[in-house]
């Protein structure tokens, strides 16, 4: 079966089933592989896309549920790293593997673009997903950075 | 295999090369170029830049090449070794780029004698090596091959800059000399005249200078004719090592544009998608292919045997099987609905983690194997005014890197070639000749970042599997992929383990015996860390013991191996030991230190001196927060390398029984100095994280033989909101070389935090992981 697609705002042609899981076809149909497959269960969040502006764990939601609409992955915030939100990740040195950071990323833009002025309290409720090497402590100093310099 | 052609060596390398455009591995692969000269084969490539040595490419716009031996998998070791060699090659630090030394060179070369002396004097000469250990040969390169071009391939025990160090430093020092020579042959000037600084080449007295660019070349044919004689640099003379420097790769991290080696595709490469049986020891009984193979996408199936014990350092996994698919997800759908019947060893079904604990805690009643004694413990037990005894457990853990294990190998009739993020390549190289009979001089391993490490490679079967199915289908590249749950299966564990710790205290609550012993499953690494030689607190009469016992869970070397566990049972003894006292814990470790004759003893006053003022220590806190203080060291009973910090961290519990770790207070030695600061800081926050898990939520339980925890669902990561809201870390000098400081700082937190709830709630827990534990008070 084929569909279409919106990624990145290019329109792909999808030759897949349409209930594979959307995170196997971003990687291995559309192939952008900036989008991480960990638990497969919606747990860790390394899978995190934006459909439609919302944070999605893509390993666990059918492509079906994206036809239509604008997905957004890590490749599409910018591929240089220029956007804010990439240059405050860079300014405090963020990643350590870096395996689960796309996925991080894509959630807190999706955060960034519902509050641009997050709370403390407000990272921990919406940035949900799991870093294994433990970066959490700059990811929160990167996503208040990240805030200051979207406003900027 | 039906449907998929046959491609030989020749067309798929020029397949490959066609799609490179595509096919962007990043900059760290070794270049096609290289591998195809290495194969024998044309290179239409350009001329590739000079090579000065083994380490150092320089391109004519001077942009140098770094070779690292070691795995990035978050350490910062890409970063940290470039800055060791780029301190004595004095280049443009921004014109460095980093790619993976080649395993395959690394089986045909032996090192340039040069390499293979360490300077200076041992752990307490500033202007030496320090004590690099390589262990003694092995061809599979378990601890390093001592005479191989790359010697220690492995990256593993927090011990890429104690191994690397003194030669990275020499491989840079003997190209920066060579680039003068040349130069002065080139100028027909004496080298003394001559000055070195960001690839500049100046010659003093008439101001002329070159670029290592321009002069490479020459240099690359001019050899050195002492090359033993070069020195490194000593601390105090270092410009870029000591420095906070960013890592090299974090800018391919924010981009999705790193290549993991979950990401590799190669042309005409096929997924495979595996289960084995999750019983260690079991075979596959039974399986119909026929039930799945018309499914979409689905190829061919590969039953693999328990993968050969000689490949995984003895440890036996199991045998399973692989569907090979057009891609993963068609693979890992079919295997899911393949009916699989498994052959499982009775012996190993029967285990369960209510029996294995019962017979760590039988082994801890008999007599075991004493490691470390003196003075007579039975007769101050005797004469003691109070006795204090504990028994504590620690868990099965895993490593659970984010990455799941993958690997993707083509298989030909003269060639292996391996794509794979890999802890120990030389051990996979190994593998790959055992397996398919390839000599391993062409095995070709490309090596990638890996999504984590915390010890993984090198243990578990993942490329052994991927290499076994590929070999069933030579001419083919596959990929393949674990499962989340997979992995749990494919990992190796740290060992669940037990102690029981008993004093004898005098009147004033100072021991005069203390009594160890300490119960793991046999093979398990580092159970004698922390408790051997000589009690790190003073006291006259000391016995530990240790019980190995025999389980059939493969274990292997997890972050901080036995060390963590030992460190937690000793920290948690001496806190109740203070209690028992009625003295301060910081005040009471800080004293038994001070009547030891250790040789870094005045560095731990240090630490815990350090921290406890950091802490505020003392200060009166508010119901339900509490602050637990514990030394973490490596290495203190001898004079030799060693890594000391103290931490103090401050914990919050709500009457409903919430822990919050508040704040963390860290003190930590640089040695004669830190490699890369910054990303020290960034390892002790990621060990904070680590080291919390395994306090208070991590463990893996053992039901019918096989491990019952096997996802995130079961197997909980902490996130954001659970890590501490300040950590405040200071360095401090001393006088001796690090033996490396990635794996086991922040074992405190498991101590401290267990303190903590007992001085808020008044319930005193020994076993990890304390969620599983009712910690409600008031």
């Amino acid at each position: 079966m084929a569909f279409d697609l919106t990624v990145n705002r290019t329109l792909h042609h999808v030759d897949a089933d349409p209930q594979t899981p959307l995170l196997w076809v971003i990687r291995d149909q559309i192939g952008l592989t900036g989008t991480k497959f960990s638990c497969g269960i919606g747990q860790c969040g390394a899978c995190t896309v934006h459909v439609d502006g919302r944070a999605v764990r893509s390993c666990s939601v059918p492509a079906s549920i994206a036809i239509g609409k604008p997905i957004l992955t890590i490749e599409g915030v910018s591929s240089d790293g220029s956007h804010p939100i990439q240059l405050a990740w860079k300014e405090f040195d963020t990643p350590q593997c870096g395996y689960c950071q796309s996925g991080m990323i894509m959630s807190a833009l999706a955060l960034l673009q519902q509050r641009p002025s997050p709370t403390d309290a407000e990272i921990d409720a919406s940035v949900t997903n799991a870093c294994r090497c433990g970066t959490y402590h700059r990811i929160r100093q990167a996503i208040h950075r990240a805030s200051a310099l979207m406003k900027a | 295999m039906d449907e998929t052609k046959q491609v030989d060596r020749r067309e798929f390398l020029a397949t490959l090369a066609a799609a490179q455009g595509a096919f962007v591995l990043g900059f760290w692969v070794p270049t096609r170029a290289a591998a195809q000269t290495a194969s024998g084969l044309s290179s239409t490539d350009q001329s590739p830049a000079p090579e000065i040595n083994a380490w150092i490419v320089i391109a004519p716009d001077d942009t140098v090449t770094v070779r690292i031996a070691q795995t990035e998998l978050g350490q910062g070791v890409w970063t940290s070794n470039a800055m060791m060699v780029c301190e004595e090659l004095q280049c443009d630090w921004k014109k460095v780029r980093p790619e993976y030394a080649s395993a395959n060179r690394d089986a045909r070369e032996k090192a340039p004698q040069w390499t293979l002396n360490v300077p200076g004097n041992g752990a307490a000469d500033p202007n030496g090596g320090g004590e690099p250990t390589f262990g003694n040969r092995d061809p599979r390169g378990i601890s390093g091959i001592p005479d191989s071009l790359y010697r220690r391939m492995r990256t593993n025990a927090a011990s890429s800059v104690k191994d690397g160090r003194y030669y990275l430093q020499l491989a840079g020092a003997e190209a920066r000399e060579r680039l003068l020579l040349a130069a002065a042959a080139q100028w027909s000037v004496p080298v003394t005249e001559l000055a070195a600084r960001d690839s500049v080449i100046t010659h003093r007295p008439s101001g002329r200078t070159t670029t290592y660019g321009r002069i490479a070349d020459r240099a690359a044919k001019t050899p050195h004719p002492h090359p033993e004689r070069i020195t490194i640099k000593s601390p105090d003379q270092w410009t870029l090592m000591g420095t906070e420097q960013k890592n090299l790769d974090v800018p391919l991290k924010v981009t999705g544009g790193l290549v993991y080696g979950i990401d590799v595709r190669l042309p005409g490469m096929k997924w495979a998608a595996v289960k084995s049986c999750p019983v260690y020891g079991g075979d596959v009984k039974s399986f119909n292919f026929d039930a799945v193979r018309n499914l979409p996408g689905v190829r061919s199936v590969v039953k693999f045997p328990v993968p050969d014990p000689d490949l995984t350092r003895g440890r036996i996994f199991s045998g399973g099987v692989a569907i090979v698919a057009d891609s993963w997800y068609q693979a890992k759908t079919a295997i899911d609905r393949m009916p699989i019947e498994w052959s499982i060893p009775p012996e190993h079904a029967a285990f369960t983690t209510a029996n294995m604990q019962g017979a760590l805690i039988t082994a801890l009643g008999q007599p075991g194997t004493v490691r470390a004694s003196y003075g007579d413990v039975d007769a101050a037990f005797a004469r003691a005014a109070k006795i204090v005894e504990a028994t504590y457990s620690t868990p099965y853990l895993p490593r659970a890197r984010m990455e799941p294990g993958n690997a993707t190998v083509l298989v030909v009739n003269d060639r292996v070639d391996i794509w794979i993020g890999d802890q120990s390549p030389q051990e996979t190289r190994f593998s790959a000749s055992k397996i398919t009979g390839v000599p391993e001089q062409n095995v070709h391993l490309h090596l990638c970042h890996l999504g984590g490490g915390f010890g993984r490679n090198g243990n578990g079967p993942q490329a052994e599997h991927a290499i076994m199915v590929a070999n069933a289908n030579r001419g083919v590249p596959i990929h393949l992929l674990w499962t989340r749950e997979e992995d749990f299966i494919g990992t190796t564990y740290r060992a669940m383990g037990m102690a029981r710790l008993k004093a004898a205290l005098d009147a004033d609550g100072w021991p005069i015996a203390i009594e160890v012993r300490t119960a793991m499953q046999e093979g398990g690494f580092g159970s004698d860390a922390s408790f051997n030689t000589v009690s790190r607190y003073y006291v006259p009469n000391y016995r530990y013991t240790h019980h190995a016992t025999k389980f059939h869970v493969p274990v292997g070397t997890r972050r901080g191996i036995g060390q963590a566990a030992n460190e937690f049972y000793r920290e948690s003894f001496i806190d109740e030991l203070a209690h028992a006292a009625g003295k301060d814990p910081y005040r009471y470790r800080r004293e038994l230190i001070g009547r030891t004759n250790l040789p870094y003893k005045a560095d731990m006053i240090t630490a815990l001196d350090m921290a406890a003022e950091m802490s505020g220590w003392g200060s009166p806190l508010p119901r339900g927060k509490a602050r637990a203080i514990a030394l973490e060291e490596r290495g203190a009973e001898t004079n030799g390398m060693a890594t000391i910090s103290a931490m103090v961290h401050t914990v919050s519990v709500s009457r409903d029984g919430k822990v919050r770790l508040e704040r963390v207070d860290v003190a930590h030695e640089t040695g004669f100095g830190l490699v890369n600061p910054l990303s020290v800081k960034k390892q002790i926050e990621g060990q904070i994280v680590w080291f919390y898990n395994d306090a208070m939520h991590q463990a893996c339980t053992i039901a019918d033989g096989h491990i019952v925890e096997n996802n995130f669902n079961t197997f909980p990561i902490s996130r954001i909101n659970e890590d501490p809201p300040e950590i405040n870390i200071r360095f401090f000098p001393t006088a001796h070389w690090l033996i490396g400081m990635g794996h086991d700082r922040a074992t405190s937190v498991q101590s401290a935090i267990g303190d903590a709830i007992f001085q808020i709630t008044g319930k005193r827990y020994r076993d990890l992981p304390y969620s599983r534990h009712d910690l409600s008070w008031g």
